[in-house]
């Protein structure tokens, strides 16, 4: 059976660091992108399984992304799990509007991502 | 006077009446005992009839006392089974609350295994959180890296957008504000003097840690959560005070202490190796 791909978006060299160290332990193919730009051009080229991304970010920021892989046809399917900083109600119900799956906020749990990328995975 | 013949023609008349009334009592007799042959008739058909019934009922009787008997031999059985079957009750119900117990042991352990589980997923987590502090701090020569490190590193994984980073002069031993983020230049510049926990954090070399949860204040110095003096051969070359946490980050836990203890010494040998690394740098130029 194929590894189930992961694009992690963060602009943060220490946040993709900490992501990836995170998921490294599990059985998932990991590529990565530093903006929402960046995101949308390898999500429509790689097609992962699921999309981690960032909200604050340099170009295109992770709501505006989210919001353009869902409107495009060839990525409108890939969940979104955004990262936010920010844990209030208007900015998760920013994040949800732009079609966002789910949302973790930083400082990141590890138990928490994992819970909810192989909750996601398993959907896909 | 009377004649024989009328003597005679008496007596006959006497018989005769005699004889009819002894033929008709004998009729009547006749008669009562015809009625009572009747009677008895019906007696001996309705006696005829009782013994019938009574045969009947003693017959009935007998299968009776058969099936009582046949009852009777099956409820003995079905006592004998009954025992038997308490007794292999209580065999099945030692053998489930063996099971239970048994089961109860392993739901147990399971949640030992669980809990333990657990506990090594937070201590890898744990672990991962200083990998990566570690490794981005010595990942570069560079000392915007550095400090771009430091900075991501209060934000990514201790949960604070608001820090200073403080250095040591050389020549003044004064604090001098190295970067900051969050915060104005001008209130971050102010912090050495303005914040005492600040100043006794570089005196003694001890990390400080306020108890109070989610600081908050207007003025910068009563949102200060931390302060982690920057240690080099057990020297103190300068300090990050760390503003006020994340709204999602309740309180500094025993992780951050670990990451607090990590960049007191990773973060002064990285911007030590920074400077070093430009001063070599400006040699070579000449």
């Amino acid at each position: 059976m194929s590894r189930k791909k992961i694009l992690v978006v963060d602009d943060s060299k220490t946040a993709l660091f900490m992501v990836t160290t995170i998921l490294k332990k599990e059985p998932y193919e990991l590529i990565t992108a530093h903006d929402g730009q960046q995101a949308v051009e390898v999500a429509a080229a790689q097609q992962p399984d699921l999309i981690l991304m960032d909200v604050i970010m340099p170009r295109m920021t992770g709501f505006e992304a989210c919001r353009e892989l869902k409107r495009r046809e060839d990525t409108k399917a890939i969940p979104v799990i955004l990262v936010t900083t920010r844990g209030e109600e208007a900015n998760v119900e920013t994040g949800f509007e732009s079609g966002c799956n789910d949302y973790v906020t930083k400082p990141i749990n590890a138990q928490e991502l994992l819970a909810k990328v192989r909750d996601l995975v398993a959907q896909t | 006077m009377k004649t024989p013949r009328d003597t005679h023609g008496a007596y006959v008349r006497k018989v005769q009446e005699g004889t009819q009334s002894f033929a008709h009592d004998l009729i009547a007799e006749v008669e009562r005992l015809q009625v009572l042959v009747a009677a008895l008739g019906a007696e001996k058909e309705s006696l005829s009839g009782r013994v019938h019934e009574i045969e009947e009922l003693a017959k009935a009787n007998e299968a009776l006392r058969a099936l009582a008997a046949s009852l009777e031999t099956e409820m003995n059985r079905l006592q004998e089974q009954a025992l038997a079957q308490r007794a292999e009750n209580e065999r099945h119900q030692k053998e489930h609350d063996r099971l239970q117990a048994q089961l109860d042991s392993i739901r147990a352990e399971s949640q030992r295994f669980s809990a333990r589980y657990a506990e090594i997923e937070q201590q890898h987590s744990n672990l991962a959180n200083l990998y990566v502090a570690s490794y981005r701090l010595h990942g570069t020569l560079d000392r915007k890296e550095v400090v771009d490190a430091i900075q991501e590193i209060i934000a990514n994984l201790i949960g604070s957008e608001e820090a200073c980073l403080f250095e040591v002069h050389a020549a003044s031993g004064a604090l001098e504000l190295a970067a900051c983020f969050g915060v104005t230049t001008e209130s971050a510049r102010a912090m050495p003097a303005a914040c005492a926990p600040i100043a006794q954090a570089v005196k003694t070399g001890e990390i400080f840690v306020t108890d109070a949860q989610h600081r908050q204040g207007s003025a910068l110095e009563d949102r200060l959560t931390a302060c982690v003096p920057l240690k080099l051969d057990g020297r103190v070359t300068g300090a990050i005070a760390i503003f006020q946490l994340l709204p999602q980050k309740s309180a500094i836990e025993d992780v951050d202490r670990e990451l607090f203890d990590l960049l007191a010494t990773h973060a002064a040998t990285a911007l030590y190796c920074t400077s070093l690394h430009a001063r070599r740098g400006a040699l070579a130029s000449r």
